[in-house]
């Protein structure tokens, strides 16, 4: 619970920097300030919430405990503190703070010992059992390790103490780092968990391995390519343009299978009622097709280095916050409740998980979340920063609903009186789990 | 006498509910067996998926429930995904108030 408080916080942070004009688009791409933007988003919201999620969610594949579970909470601590280093270092190469660029090299320190953490952690438990899919979260636990790589190199490159290695790869490797961080640790540990939990929820049967494995495979490849091919040509210093092309081709591969697979669990499910999580899961899904279409679209034009940031922003804030988002929403109600009511099952009548929320007033706040999202693409494209800080505001406003939701699910304060707590029940905390 | 005590056993486990389905895992068809011997109560049940984090309070509220049946002096309950649960397992009229597909 607390790496999801944590990352709902820097979710916040990156909505309220992106109303107040900082970064892309009113800045450049490769500017200080929109790498701070970029960084709140990806390592504090996105990376935090998905770690917080597998915590849960690796032992709940392979049925078995984690490596190591007082393990989490020190990479937490690691993973926050390094972040803001980080930032610090970014905002002093803006010279927004002064350039105490050391910084950044100690951000990457900490970061790298935080993802260590949670690398072994994780993969000691995933390894357990490699099959289904938890394999997509080792090939997503080893994508990040080359992210985290690639972001410690340019690091140490920022503070100028790089080497010649490191000031090539920083000239050419940020889209190497990207792709590993977006498409590969966050894109297919996504893909894996959505794999298991829609299955779970819908009461599906699991998509056949050699299907899902084909997907895997695919997606697998294309940051394979973009890695180990990636650096390969920088260090022949051979520039990126057949590689990234090859990376673009495995990845739409990649995204259209798990469609595929997406559309035969939707069709196999024995529960026809789709709950909340699920029906905002599906506009994630449109997102991420969207993503693709328009990456495509771009491709073919000759436009997508000039639209790299509605690229990216449709496929961050559509596709991963708002898969993130939903299944967020269902994972804090189920711990809440195991938490609250597990303790005193058999003893006296308990709510079930659905008792715990309001599906009808939170499905409004996800709405204008997606819509906001899409406005703001479309802004991006159309070249309009002051409407896309609009939509930035739009999203703060979808973004405030559902972290209310998320409040009063903590607080059980949908639960209907007779049933909130039973005898024997315990209050939980709002920011931290027993469980 | 005993067979009267597994009835009571099983309508005791009524007040155990499976948290996503939100019906009581005896018309969810969780439960598999019942037997008691000389008050030892023999319990084998399933879930709806191996791994779930709510087994283990499945499993202790199976115990606690029926621990609280007059009679039952020590209750041993196993859990198993062999056969695996599905639900055709289900009470008819509860699967349909479920919203199941209609082929099962």
């Amino acid at each position: 619970m607390s790496y999801f408080a944590a990352a709902l916080a820097w979710l916040f942070v990156a909505l309220a920097l992106m109303v107040a004009g900082l970064g892309y688009p009113v800045a450049h791409l490769a500017s200080p300030d929109t790498l701070v933007v970029v960084h709140v988003v990806c390592i504090g919201w996105l990376s935090i919430a998905m770690c917080g999620a597998l915590f849960q969610f690796v032992p709940v594949l392979v049925a078995k405990p984690l490596f190591a579970e007082q393990w989490a909470l020190p990479a937490l601590g690691l993973l926050t503190a390094g972040l803001v280093a980080l930032l610090a270092g970014f905002l002093g190469l803006g010279g927004r703070l002064p350039a105490w660029l050391w910084l950044l090299p100690l951000g990457a320190v900490l970061l790298v010992a935080g993802f260590g953490l949670v690398v072994v952690d994780l993969g000691l438990t995933a390894w357990l059992r490699p099959a289904g899919p938890v394999r997509f979260v080792l090939a997503g636990l080893a994508s990040l390790c080359a992210t985290v790589a690639f972001g410690a190199i340019f690091a140490l490159a920022h503070a100028g103490w790089g080497g010649s290695i490191g000031e090539k790869l920083l000239a050419s490797g940020v889209p190497l780092h990207a792709i590993a961080g977006l498409g590969g640790w966050l894109t297919l540990t996504a893909m894996g968990v959505s794999y298991r939990l829609l299955s779970m929820f819908m009461l599906s049967p699991d998509v056949d391995d050699r299907k899902s494995n084909m997907t895997l495979v695919a997606g697998a490849l294309a940051i394979a390519v973009a890695v180990a091919g990636g650096v390969f040509a920088i260090w022949l210093t051979a520039g990126l343009n057949v590689v990234l092309p090859v990376t673009g081709a495995f990845g739409l591969a990649a995204i259209a299978l798990y469609g595929r697979d997406v559309i035969e669990i939707f069709g196999t499910r024995q529960r026809r009622q789709l709950e909340l999580n699920t029906r905002m899961a599906v506009l994630s899904f449109a997102s991420l097709a969207g993503a693709a279409l328009l990456g495509l679209a771009l491709i073919l034009t000759g436009d997508f280095v000039d639209h790299l940031g509605a690229f990216a922003f449709l496929a961050i804030f559509g596709w991963l916050s708002g898969l993130v988002l939903a299944q967020l929403y269902k994972i804090v109600a189920f711990l809440t409740w195991l938490e609250t009511y597990g303790p005193v099952m058999g003893r006296v009548p308990t709510p079930r998980v659905q008792d715990l929320v309001s599906e009808t007033r939170a499905s409004k706040w996800f709405v204008i979340y997606h819509v906001a999202v899409w406005f703001g693409t479309v802004t991006l494209l159309a070249g309009h920063p002051s409407a896309f800080r609009a939509a930035a505001a739009m999203m703060v406003v979808g973004l405030v609903g559902i972290a209310r939701e998320v409040i009063r699910i903590r607080r059980l304060a949908d639960v209907a009186r007779p049933l909130r707590f039973p005898d024997g029940a315990c209050a939980p905390h709002l920011l931290c789990a027993r469980n | 006498m005993t067979d009267t005590l597994v009835d009571r056993i099983r309508n005791a486990l009524r007040v155990v509910i499976d948290p996503e389905l939100g019906h009581n895992i005896v018309d969810l068809g969780f439960v598999y067996h019942i037997s008691v011997d000389a008050g030892a109560a023999r319990i084998i049940m399933t879930a709806t998926t191996p791994g779930c984090p709510a087994i283990r309070f499945l499993k202790e509220g199976v115990a606690n429930a029926a621990a609280r049946v007059p009679g039952v002096r020590d209750v041993d309950v196993v859990m198993t995904f062999d056969p695996p649960w599905a639900p055709a397992r289900i009470e008819p009229i509860v699967r349909a108030s479920l919203g199941f597909a209609a082929v099962n």
